[in-house]
Parts: structure tokens; sequence; C-alpha cells
């Protein structure tokens, strides 16, 4: 029952951010330090990736460590620092007031993290047997922990200036720990457990994944080390070819598994898995670009096909194939074999999720084209579908957590 | 889970195996005989039935409402045994152990 307010939660803040992109259609294209695109960045990905792979997590760790979570009182405590340290910072970044506010916000975030990681780490180390799947999962927290520590630094550093160096530069060393250290090692490593076990598939290559995680890792750590001391140029690029070099090993592993899969049909909610993993290699490329043309919407789609494309994608999808069997388990795990319950697919709409995965294509498509060609209207038309998008999202999530327990005849249970 | 026809307790094994199809994996739709989750099913001790068995991989979210389901059915099957399942992860369940009925109900090559 823990994870089912981080779903909840993160739903809402999705439709937040949707409602917010549409407020400041005008400006996506702009340079990324502006208050309002702070703003949006925090919400995307704390209140939106951040919770609902919080959710996924505290639910998938005990599957992948084989073990019970070390402490559901700690994962509690992460959801209310995490939201509340959200709503502080998105909303100090909106009306950009520097101080107590930021600070207090980045510090629950730091702190949500910090539990976060414990859990994980002790989750994760009491089994016997080693797994790269596990070292992910623990690699991912310890990013997530730095991340959080360096963005309080930095709100800390906008009231009172103390980091001898340029905040816009601190600032691409935090977004990338975050991208490439959190968000990609987490994803990277949950993937590999949970994409195989839902298409029956399997790869032998499994030295692949330590080639991932050890690449992923090095160029990390190489981009954050020089450019705390250097600034950041082109020769950094070269780091992120490292990381790309360990991403490309994790899909090739991702690819082998699928080819070597028994289930031949393909779900449409694993689709969302493909578009996701499809805009993450455009991220990559759109890298060079932006940092080569001085235009600042190529910055803007780098961001949007992570955020939008890459991360959405796949919460969007692998929210389906999670949340309703958590439901599930809670209301009829005792139930089974007694009575006839309904199956965890009968708790939410899947046509819902056929129009989810259309809407999110065209409101995708719409706003990449209307950003690079600069054009508000198309913009505002395409996030008019985002927000059909995140009411659709809603909906559904709605629809599977306020599940109410029913026998197949139709009775309630007690 | 085999049944020769010369087991002495080859009636209650296929008492056992039908209610045990009735028992659905809630993840991969299939029962869990048809799976392979069920190794085998010991009536030697009168005062119980004994279920080895396992899940398609540990720590499985889905597992206790398995292994809930097989002791509520056996239950009612055979009221007057105490019904016991152990999960063991030797050998480990592989996609082979599903049988050629539940490769087609889950549309698989």
């Amino acid at each position: 029952m823990a994870v089912l307010p981080f779903y909840g939660t993160g739903a809402v803040f999705f439709a937040v951010l949707a409602v917010l992109l549409f407020r400041v259609a005008g400006e996506l294209t702009g340079h990324h330090f502006n208050p309002h695109l702070l703003a949006l960045v925090h919400t995307a990905a704390l209140g939106w990736g951040t919770m609902v792979i919080f959710g996924a997590a505290y639910q998938l760790l005990p599957v992948i460590c084989e073990r019970d979570l070390y402490s559901v009182p700690f994962a509690v405590a992460s959801y209310v620092m995490l939201t509340l340290g959200t709503l502080l910072l998105a909303w100090s970044f909106w009306v950009f007031e520097v101080g107590a506010l930021m600070i207090i916000g980045g510090s629950l975030v730091v702190s949500a993290a910090l539990l976060y990681t414990i859990n994980t780490s002790a989750t994760a180390a009491l089994h016997q047997h080693s797994s790269v799947q596990r070292a992910f999962m623990v690699s991912s927290a310890l990013w997530l922990l730095i991340t959080t520590i360096i963005g309080l630094l930095l709100a800390i550093n906008l009231r009172v200036t103390f980091i001898p160096r340029n905040h816009l530069d601190m600032l691409k060393l935090h977004a990338h720990a975050g991208l490439a250290g959190w968000f990609l090692q987490l994803i990277s490593g949950v993937s590999t457990k949970l994409v195989p076990m839902f298409l029956l598939g399997k790869s032998k290559r499994e030295w692949l994944l330590y080639v991932a995680l050890i690449l992923q890792n090095a160029g990390l750590i190489l981009f954050l080390s020089d450019g705390y001391f250097n600034p950041v140029t082109s020769k950094m690029l070269t780091y992120a070819g490292i990381v790309a070099l360990g991403t490309f090993a994790w899909l090739i592993y991702l690819a082998d598994a699928y080819r070597n899969r028994l289930r031949r049909k393909v779900e449409l909610l694993m689709k969302h898995a493909a578009v996701s993993f499809a805009c993450l290699v455009v991220g990559f490329v759109l890298l060079p670009v932006a940092y080569f043309v001085a235009d600042t919407r190529w910055t803007s789609l780098y961001g949007t096909f992570l955020f939008l494309g890459w991360i959405t994608a796949i919460i969007l999808g692998k929210t389906f194939k999670t949340l309703p069997f958590i439901v599930w388990s809670n209301h009829y795990r005792h139930l089974t074999g007694k009575v006839n319950v309904p199956l965890p697919k009968q708790l939410y709409s899947e046509r819902l999720t056929v129009y989810q995965f259309y809407v999110y294509l065209a409101a995708f498509v719409l706003l990449v084209a209307g950003m690079v060609t600069n054009c508000t209207a198309l913009i505002r038309v395409a996030l008019i579908a985002w927000i059909i998008l995140a009411a659709l999202y809603v909906v559904n999530v709605a629809k599977t957590i306020f599940h109410k327990p029913m026998m197949t005849d139709g009775n309630k249970t007690q | 889970m085999e049944i020769k026809l010369n087991d002495p307790f080859a009636a209650e094994l296929l008492k056992a195996q039908t209610a045990l199809m009735q028992v659905i994996d809630p993840e991969l739709y299939v029962n869990i005989i048809d799976l392979g989750l069920v190794y085998g099913v010991d009536f030697s001790d009168a005062a119980r039935v004994k279920v080895t068995m396992t899940l398609s991989t540990p720590g499985c979210p889905m597992g206790e409402a398995i292994t809930n389901g097989v002791e509520n059915i056996l239950g009612v099957v055979f009221p007057k045994r105490e019904i016991e399942v152990e999960v063991v992860w030797e050998p480990r369940w592989n996609y082979h152990m599903i049988t050629d009925a539940g490769k087609a109900q889950m549309g698989l090559e």
C-alpha cells in the first residue's frame, strides 16, 4: 500500500506539468536558465519522473533483490519529503524567490533521496549473490543523492555565492548527474529485469550489462571531475561518448532479449518502451548539436527528448505493467482459490491505454515540430494534446488506485 | 507434474491437479499446472497434502497470491487434510517447463 501514493501523486504532477507547459508555451525554446523552465524541469524530474520511479522501485526492489524491502517507514517518509520538497522547489523557481523556501525544498528532496538510498542499499546489501541489476539500483540511488546535494548547494549558491565556478556550468553537472546517473542507470537496471520478464525473452550476453554499468559510470565521473575544475568545453563530449557506448551496450542486451523472446506479439504497453529508447538515442545525437549550435531551441529539444520522450514514454507504459498488479495484490492475494476474482488487467481501462499511446505520439511529434520550426501556435496545439494525454493517464491511474474489490459475479467483498 | 496410473495416490493426484488448474498466475494469465510451477504433490502423510512448487522468479510480487490460491483451493478439495506449500528454487523454473497447452494459452510460438 505504501507505493500507491507515489503513483497517484506522480500522475497529478504530470497533469500539473502539462498545464504549466501550456502556460509558458512561448518560452519553451528560450534559454534554459529561466525561472519558469527551471520550475518545469524540476516538476518533470522530481514530481513526475522520480515520484513514479520511487513507487515502482519500492515494489521492484524486493523482486530484484529477492527479499523484503529494508524499511517501509523510510519509503513513506521519502514520499512525504519528496512531495513537499518538489512543491516548494517548483513554486520558488516559478516565482524565482531565491532563499529559504528554495533551500528548504532542496533539503527535503535531499532527505528523500537519502532515505531512498539507504533503503535501496540496505535491501540490496543483505543478498548473498551479486547481480548487475542490483548494482545498477544502488549506483543510480547514489547518483540521485549526489544530484540532489549538488542541486541544494546550487540553490544556496544563488542566495549566498560560495561556489568558485560559473553557475551555468555547475547546472550542467547537476543536470547530467541526474540524467546519466539517476535516470539512465535506474532505467538500465530495472528494464533488464522487466523487459525480458514481460516478453518472456532472455539474453546470454549479461557481460554487456557489466560493460554498460562501467562505461555509464566512467563517462559520468570523468565529466563531473573534469567539469568541476575546468570550463565545460567540446572535449567533454568525449565523456558523453563513453556514456553513449555504455547505453549502446545496454540497448544491445535488450535487443538480444527481444530477438530471443517467446512472446511474439508485443503488447502496446511494451511499445512505449521502444519509443522511449528511441528518444534516448535521439537525445544523444542532439547533445553535440545543442553544444555547437548557439540557438537555444536545440538545448530545449535535447531536454524535451529526454524528459518528455525517454522518461515520460517509459513511465506511461510501465505504469500499467506494475500499478494494477500492486492494487490487485492488495485486494485479492488472500482470496485466490476461494472466490472468482478479476484479473489485474481488468483493474484499468485497456482502451484508455490505446488512446494514451496514440495521443502521446501525436503530442510529442507536434511539440517537436513546433520547437524545430519555432512556431508557438503549433507548440500550443501540441500542448493541448499533452493536457489531453495527462487527463487520460490520470483517469486511468485513478481508476486503478480506487478500484473497489469485486468478485466476478459483481458482488462486493467484505 | 506427472501422474503415473500405477501411483497409489493417482486418484488424489488427479483431483489435486484438476483443482490446481484453477489457480491462475495473475501476471501470465495461465494456470500454474500448465506453467509448470508445480513440481509435486505428496499424499503419503494421511493428515496432510504437501505441495512442492516454485515461482517464475524469486521475490515474485504475485507469489503470495499464488501460494494462497494453492492452499485455499486444496483446502476445499481435501478438507480433512492440512495443506502445506513448500516453495523451492531448484530446479529453477524456465520457459521450457510450460506445457504445450500453456504455450497455446499465452500465444507463444
